[in-house]
């Protein structure tokens, strides 16, 4: 078990020079991510803001790297691991030269449009990994409301108006405990402030055949009108609040990896971001607030 | 009618650079046409912005490939192949570049025969908004420059910013921006060059998919895209001060920092997009944010 960043390793799987944002937390949760997993990876990547990670002719990836679009990426892994079991038995990949297949979608795909093509692929106890990068909207295209994103959250299709205060009136769609219903062997939420936390879950699920599922909660500066350089203090402040709980399910046994001693009021964390800011000002939204926070402190109960 | 071209990076507000100048030319009275141009990249990465202001209905649509006026917000893209800001520009043009040189030595630097302006525009915002926004800014160079009046482009920040922000103080700010940097420069005569050209067809020879699909086999090869351009502030450490916690390292979003023989960390500058998580994160404060300026 790893116990500090110090014991972390040096080795990048990802180089700089991406088109992502600057202060992109998702980013931040797939460099460690893939630092975790190592070189030998086939990433398989719905479409979304990562997609631009590779835009021809460059690519960030020491790996290989596969598009597909929005819904199928778990299609897409199928079809990969299923191409390197036949090479492995036919005898033209050495079994040491496998690779650890890799879905990487934004929450558009994996909280939406691609949640029956993960149903299929949990189903059907596909070996891969599943990162998904959750910046509560569809960051690419203008930040509109996705299933994941946050009771009370300004975005694209939900702006706070006179007749809509709140801006998103719908809760985020818990995802770990869809996954969960599935009985994967191994899935888990991560959060970019804690690396070590993240190295530790790769490393524990390392080995188990079968789906291995990842949410990484990811600081959007532009969609959450927060500066670039806070996007590490967000992350870390979610996690303090209790808003996003760090936890794991081993064959479906849950447990959390990081409970605060003492809860920050969820407040510190909404007032600071431009998408919660209709919450305080011009009139403050005292029930909407007392509504988070309550959501918080049922969930820790 | 007179072509205007803006150019900048995602975030900067090229496009509402280019939407200030066009109404306040709508306010004149004049008829005007306003757009921006992006790719599929973020913040940080090239966009173009047009507007066209006519006496006559403008009928001409698409992008401004022969502008009258170019305006960069920001200097470094005159090195960027991508972005090649100063494509179309006759003898007659006009530049107008956002930067801490002097126009002439601008001129000199990268071959420019047309005339140039500058002002440094980044320091302006700074002082008086407190962040590199500088939409109003260059939308009141650009109204100076096709000599609108000052009025005009006051009415103009007020109604593009009023969909954006509610803040009273910060709309009021831009005004006051946007006024200095209109002030600051002097109203230019420009010939336009109104004749517009046919584009040629072009047409695609058939390639077979193994030709024509993209494919890229060379592993990780973005550094040569050098993001550290974007920057508007770069991280600076003071060994004297730093730890070797290796938090800065772990804080990277991009994995641009990286440690020395000593074990110390330091910055791969030609990709740093300056964030400044590392700044924020550093438990010792040794990391100090230095203003980025074009050093040639």
């Amino acid at each position: 078990m790893i116990k500090s960043i110090k014991d972390l390793t040096f080795e990048e799987q990802m180089l700089p020079g991406t088109p992502a944002c600057a202060g992109c937390g998702g980013l931040l949760a797939l460099r460690h991510c893939l630092k975790a997993l190592g070189e030998k990876t086939v990433i398989v990547n719905a479409a979304g803001c990562f997609t631009l990670l590779c835009v021809y002719p460059f690519t960030p990836f020491k790996s290989s790297w596969l598009y597909t679009a929005m819904a199928c990426a778990p299609a897409g892994a199928q079809g990969v691991r299923d191409a390197l079991n036949i090479l492995i038995k036919k005898g033209r990949l050495d079994e040491k030269e496998d690779l650890k297949v890799v879905v990487l979608t934004g929450d558009g795909a994996a909280y939406d449009m691609g949640l029956s093509s993960t149903s299929g692929a949990i189903y059907r106890n596909l070996d891969f990994y599943y990162i998904c990068y959750d910046n509560e909207a569809y960051g690419n295209t203008g930040f509109q409301s996705s299933g994941a994103t946050p009771f009370g959250s300004k975005t694209g299709t939900t702006l706070p108006a006179e007749l809509n205060p709140l801006g998103s009136e719908l809760s985020k769609k818990d995802l770990f405990e869809i996954w969960r219903s599935h009985k994967p062997p191994y899935l888990a939420t991560i959060s970019p402030s804690h690396p070590v936390d993240i190295a530790n879950k790769f490393k524990k699920c390392e080995g188990i055949k079968g789906p291995k599922l990842f949410i990484a909660h990811s600081p959007c500066p532009p969609g959450w009108a927060t500066e670039p350089r806070l996007s590490a203090k967000f992350a870390k402040l979610a996690v303090e609040t209790g808003i996003w709980p760090l936890k794991e399910a081993l064959y479906g046994e849950v447990k959390h990896t990081l409970i605060p001693k003492k809860f920050k009021p969820v407040e510190e964390y909404l007032s600071e971001q431009g998408r919660f800011a209709h919450l305080f000002k011009p009139i403050r939204q005292e029930e909407a607030i007392k509504n988070i926070q309550e959501r918080v402190n049922r969930y820790w109960k | 009618m007179l072509k205007v071209r803006f150019h900048g990076r995602g975030g900067q507000g090229a496009k509402i650079a280019s939407r200030v100048l066009g109404t306040a030319a709508f306010l004149e009275g004049y008829y005007a046409q306003d757009f921006p141009l992006y790719g599929a990249e973020r913040r940080g990465a090239p966009i173009a912005a047009f507007t066209r202001i006519s006496k006559e209905p403008i009928l001409e649509r698409g992008v401004i490939s022969e502008p009258d006026v170019i305006v960069v917000m920001d200097e470094t893209l005159l090195d960027d192949p991508l972005a090649n800001p100063l494509s179309g520009l006759g003898k007659e043009g006009l530049v107008f570049i956002n930067t801490t040189h002097k126009a002439e030595d601008i001129k000199k630097r990268y071959r420019i025969d047309a005339n140039v302006l500058t002002l440094d525009i980044t320091k302006i915002s700074l002082d008086i908004l407190g962040k590199p926004i500088l939409s109003a800014l260059a939308g009141g160079a650009a109204s100076k420059i096709v000599r609108l009046k000052e009025t005009s482009l006051k009415e103009a920040v007020t109604r593009e910013l009023s969909d954006i922000t509610h803040e009273k103080g910060l709309i009021e700010k831009n005004i006051e921006a946007s006024i200095y940097c209109f002030n600051a420069l002097p109203s230019v005569l420009i010939k336009s060059n109104a004749s517009h050209k046919k584009s040629d067809v072009i047409t695609m020879p058939f390639e077979a998919a193994d030709i024509s699909s993209p494919s890229v086999t060379i592993p990780a090869n973005t550094p040569l895209k050098k993001t550290g351009n974007w920057r508007i502030f770069k991280p600076v450490w003071d060994y004297e001060l730093c730890t070797k916690c290796m938090t800065c390292v772990m804080r990277c979003p991009d994995g641009c920092i990286r440690v020395n023989e000593e074990g110390f960390p330091y910055s791969d500058y030609e990709n740093c997009k300056g964030c400044m998580i590392c700044a924020e994160e550093c438990p010792a404060k040794a990391i100090r944010k230095e203003r980025e300026v074009h050093a040639w």
